[in-house]
């Protein structure tokens, strides 16, 4: 029974989310990391918070995790009939995390707090490569703060539900086909903070017997909104400067799709942890990008740009192994299926279907502590696309990304 | 317990410094220069080819011509160095050319603003202790051997004639004095022995006849539309002497349309009416001598860009009655002031004939031919973008031609090389990487 429950505990260690298809980041747990983020099917521990409020009243403790991930991403690009890499991005680090407590209030009820950034990207192209005036770099980003409360029906059956509190920014640069006297080329840079937006996560968990226990978990499409954000010029030449006009402001919408995943878990034996899980992604709300000007820009009151994304779905695999009491080691993989159609692709997410592999491991400190470290490959698949219809950058993208991770868990 | 941290974090070091060393790539065909050699390439033509811009040839226009780029492509599949007869730094406004240097503010409400076009008098490579050609002052001489050998102002009739030398400057300039008067084009650049030529050449047979509105220079024996017959001839010999009868490889191009510039687009009459601020202003054109040689401006008279300065001013056509020029039947635009609709007609149908000796001549010679007179109807007729960047035939937004509202911007040079690339590509098994169009500039603003 105690490494049950140190197996738990491992679980719950941390959470982040990881580059995945379109701008979601699956990294919202290092121990659910290192098992192909899986874990709706299982008692993942404080981070049923994301995974499955309806597991949260059925791991019987309180506890806190703290985790977070390093993101390194890196994509190359060749310019359609160029003969070579042409531009590779220059990305910041990126660093999902996550913070999860739950308070065990009583054998039915259990209550918690998360806060995790399921999606965000930060891409960074330069402006010198030819696609400068579709992106110089993007940063976006968005935070949930998720209270949550969970009720165990019965030993077997436990539902749970979380307000999602979303905040979020969003900072894109172009560089703009307008140059001066020396040939310096003009720049926008759109810069916001996203009104608070609310959403849901709700799930059910469902354990009949000691080695199996299955979950349904729903969180909820979020529509960010940025209202009067800033719009700056720089090296506009004077003979253009009405066409920018300095002070303008803008509006702009983007939707945090809704996912819906069905997971499972086994235990064959009382060391050995499996789990799938699949998520369905509904991109079908990212129809277009669109920024609405309070002042004319370019002549024009608004810029729109088609990204008609399909939903797509996530498919898991996971495994964990105890090998002793106190360590754990975990090993999963995952295919995302991109939601970008052809010739919509985009410098912002130059995505395509991607393949992650992951392992970690977890170690029990004491009764009390335990710690998980995580390590994510991820490797997109080469993808060559025309982008006309998205008023894209054509041509061929290869994305990959490696992301260690790790946490901590304390339970009380 | 503390050997585990250790162990581990080193571990997990060690492996972050090798996966994120790990950069991604893209497999792509190494760039190869297939059947051809390379290693002398010689481009012949006027002055699209010579790189020039903006009503003048001057070093930067040179340095961003298309065979230049095409050239600098050509190196990275093995291609030899290309030497082009540039202006130096001292004298690099070459002939001089035109800068745009502000806009006035729009004549009425919804008109256009008008660009002020200034010419550039510094730096130039004009000669002053000789006399001037026909053609114009005679400039630095470069006669050193060259793969540049572009002339602005050659035509296919010009080419055969030996006294071309002593008439066009732009020619005058590549040749020794003693071969100036006595060698013609065609000889000069069969000297060169090249290993692989473009030839856009025919332009002028045509073009210049219609941008001085179809009307010839007496003066000048190379203004009117070359025969057909003649033009056959000459480019029979021109092609033989570059390809060898299939010695030499090669790529021609044909003759744009001539609506397909700016030069012929801009001066709309509604514009007119705009800038005019009266929304129902009849504008009056000269399309014939005598009393009923004047009509109105309709649908398909193409007004050039140089009439637009013209149109309104106040001209005294009789001791105290002044009336603004093309408003009244009593002062219309001149014959050469438009291109009427007639005109038009009868410039396409020209075009249209020469195109056809040109692919005939070019099959005959097994030399594939780039059709840029569809390229330009089909491409820079109607807006398209490309990286981001929007691209139209307009004149100064867009993008592709230059302030001459012919030639082409280094971004429109470009676009063009890549065009050459692509059709030597699917025909000499080929793979030249196309040129970066975003690195090379379109117009510059004040």
């Amino acid at each position: 029974m105690k490494s049950k429950i140190l197996a738990l505990l491992g679980s719950a260690l941390i959470s982040g989310t990881a580059m995945a298809g379109g701008y979601q980041v699956n990294l919202a747990s290092q121990r659910q990391i290192g098992m192909g983020h899986t874990g709706t099917g299982l008692l993942t521990g404080t981070s049923s918070i994301f995974f499955n409020p309806g597991a949260m009243s059925h791991i019987g403790y309180s506890g806190i995790t703290i985790g977070g991930s390093a993101l390194v991403s890196k994509i190359a690009y060749s310019a359609p009939e160029s003969g070579g890499v042409t531009a590779r991005t220059d990305n910041p680090l990126g660093t999902p995390f996550q913070v999860y407590g739950v308070y065990n209030i009583n054998e039915k009820f259990s209550a918690g707090l998360g806060v995790y950034t399921p999606f965000g990207s930060t891409v960074n192209w330069g402006d010198e490569w030819n696609g400068r005036f579709g992106l110089n770099q993007l940063k976006l980003q968005a935070i949930y703060v998720q209270p949550t409360v969970s009720y165990a029906i019965t030993d077997k059956l436990g539902i749970g539900v979380g307000l999602s509190y979303v905040i979020g920014s969003v900072n894109l640069q172009r560089s703009l086909p307008v140059q001066n006297q020396d040939g310096t080329e003009g720049g926008i840079e759109l810069d916001g903070g996203a009104e608070s937006a609310f959403g849901f996560n709700a799930g059910i968990f469902f354990q009949p017997t000691e080695k199996f226990s299955i979950g349904v978990n729903y969180r909820s499409r979020v529509d960010l909104k940025v209202e009067g954000g800033d719009v700056m010029f720089s090296n506009i030449p004077m003979a253009a400067r009405a066409n920018f006009p300095e002070g303008a402001n803008f509006d702009a919408e983007l939707p945090m799709p809704s996912t819906l995943s069905v997971g499972i878990g086994f235990k064959p034996n009382e060391r050995l942890t499996l789990a799938a899980d699949i998520s369905h992604v509904g991109w079908d709300a990212y129809e277009k990008l669109r920024f609405d000007f309070s002042q004319n820009v370019a002549g024009s009151p608004f810029s729109e740009a088609a990204r008609n994304y399909d939903n797509a779905f996530i498919y898991r695999i996971g495994g964990e192994y105890m090998v002793n009491d106190a360590l754990a080691l975990r090993a999963g993989a995952y295919l995302d299926q991109t939601p970008v159609q052809d010739g919509y692709l985009t410098p912002e997410t130059p995505d395509s279907d991607s393949r992650g592999l992951s392992a970690g491991i977890g170690y029990s400190v004491s009764e009390n502590i335990s710690i998980d470290a995580s390590f994510l490959y991820i490797n997109k698949k080469e993808r060559t696309d025309a982008a006309n219809l998205s008023g894209g950058v054509a041509g061929t993208y290869k994305s990959v990304a490696y992301i260690p991770g790790i946490g901590l868990n304390f339970k009380f | 317990m503390k050997k585990f941290f250790y162990k581990s974090s080193v571990l997990a070091l060690m492996a972050g410094i090798f996966l994120t060393s790990c950069d991604p790539e893209i497999d792509v065909a190494n760039p190869s220069s297939g059947e051809l050699n390379l290693t002398k390439y010689v481009a012949v033509g006027n002055s699209l080819t010579a790189g020039y811009a903006d009503g003048g040839l001057y070093r930067e226009g040179q340095l961003s011509s298309f065979p230049a780029l095409m050239a600098q492509q050509f190196e990275t599949a093995g291609g030899g160095s290309f030497v082009q007869p540039l202006f130096t730094e001292a004298q690099a406004n070459g002939s001089g050319y035109l800068k745009l240097t502000g806009f006035n503010p729009p004549a009425a409400p919804g008109a256009s603003p008008s660009p002020i076009l200034t010419p550039v008098t510094t730096n130039l490579a004009v000669r002053t202790d000789v006399a001037p050609l026909p053609g114009g002052p005679r400039l630095t001489k470069f006669t050193d051997p060259v793969n540049n050998y572009a002339v602005p102002g050659m035509s296919v009739l010009s080419s055969a004639t030996p006294i071309y030398g002593g008439v066009n400057p732009h020619f005058d300039r590549l040749l020794a004095d003693a071969e100036v008067g006595s060698k013609s084009y065609i000889a000069k650049v069969a000297e060169s022995q090249p290993t692989f030529f473009t030839l856009w050449l025919g332009n002028n047979d045509v073009l210049t006849y219609a941008t001085n509105g179809a009307v010839v220079n007496p003066t000048n024996p190379f203004s009117d539309k070359t025969p057909v017959a003649t033009f056959k001839a000459i480019y029979t010999s021109l092609l033989g002497a570059l390809a060898k009868g299939g010695e030499v490889e090669g790529v021609v191009a044909n003759i744009p349309d001539v609506a397909a510039t700016p030069f012929f687009t801009t001066v709309t009459l509604d514009a007119i009416r705009k800038s005019a601020g009266m929304s129902d202003l009849k504008v009056y054109i000269r399309v014939a001598e005598g009393p009923t040689g004047v009509r109105e401006l309709g649908e398909g008279d193409l007004v050039l860009l140089t009439t637009q300065a013209a149109i309104g001013r106040v001209d005294q056509v009789a001791p105290g009655v002044s009336i603004p020029h093309g408003f009244h039947p009593a002062n219309p635009l001149t014959d050469s002031e438009v291109l009427d609709k007639d005109e038009v007609a009868e410039v396409r149908a020209h075009t249209q004939e020469l195109n056809k000796v040109i692919a005939e001549v070019a099959a005959a010679n097994k030399i594939p031919v780039f059709d840029v007179n569809k390229f330009f109807t089909e491409r820079f007729a109607r807006p398209f973008v490309q990286n981001g960047v929007p691209y139209s035939s307009a004149f100064i937004t867009g993008n592709v031609f230059s302030l001459d509202g012919i030639h082409l911007t280094p971004r429109g040079n470009a676009i063009v090389a890549n065009e050459f690339i692509r059709v030597i590509n699917s025909n000499y098994n080929t793979n030249i990487p196309l040129v970066d169009e975003t690195q090379y500039r379109a117009v510059l603003l004040p």
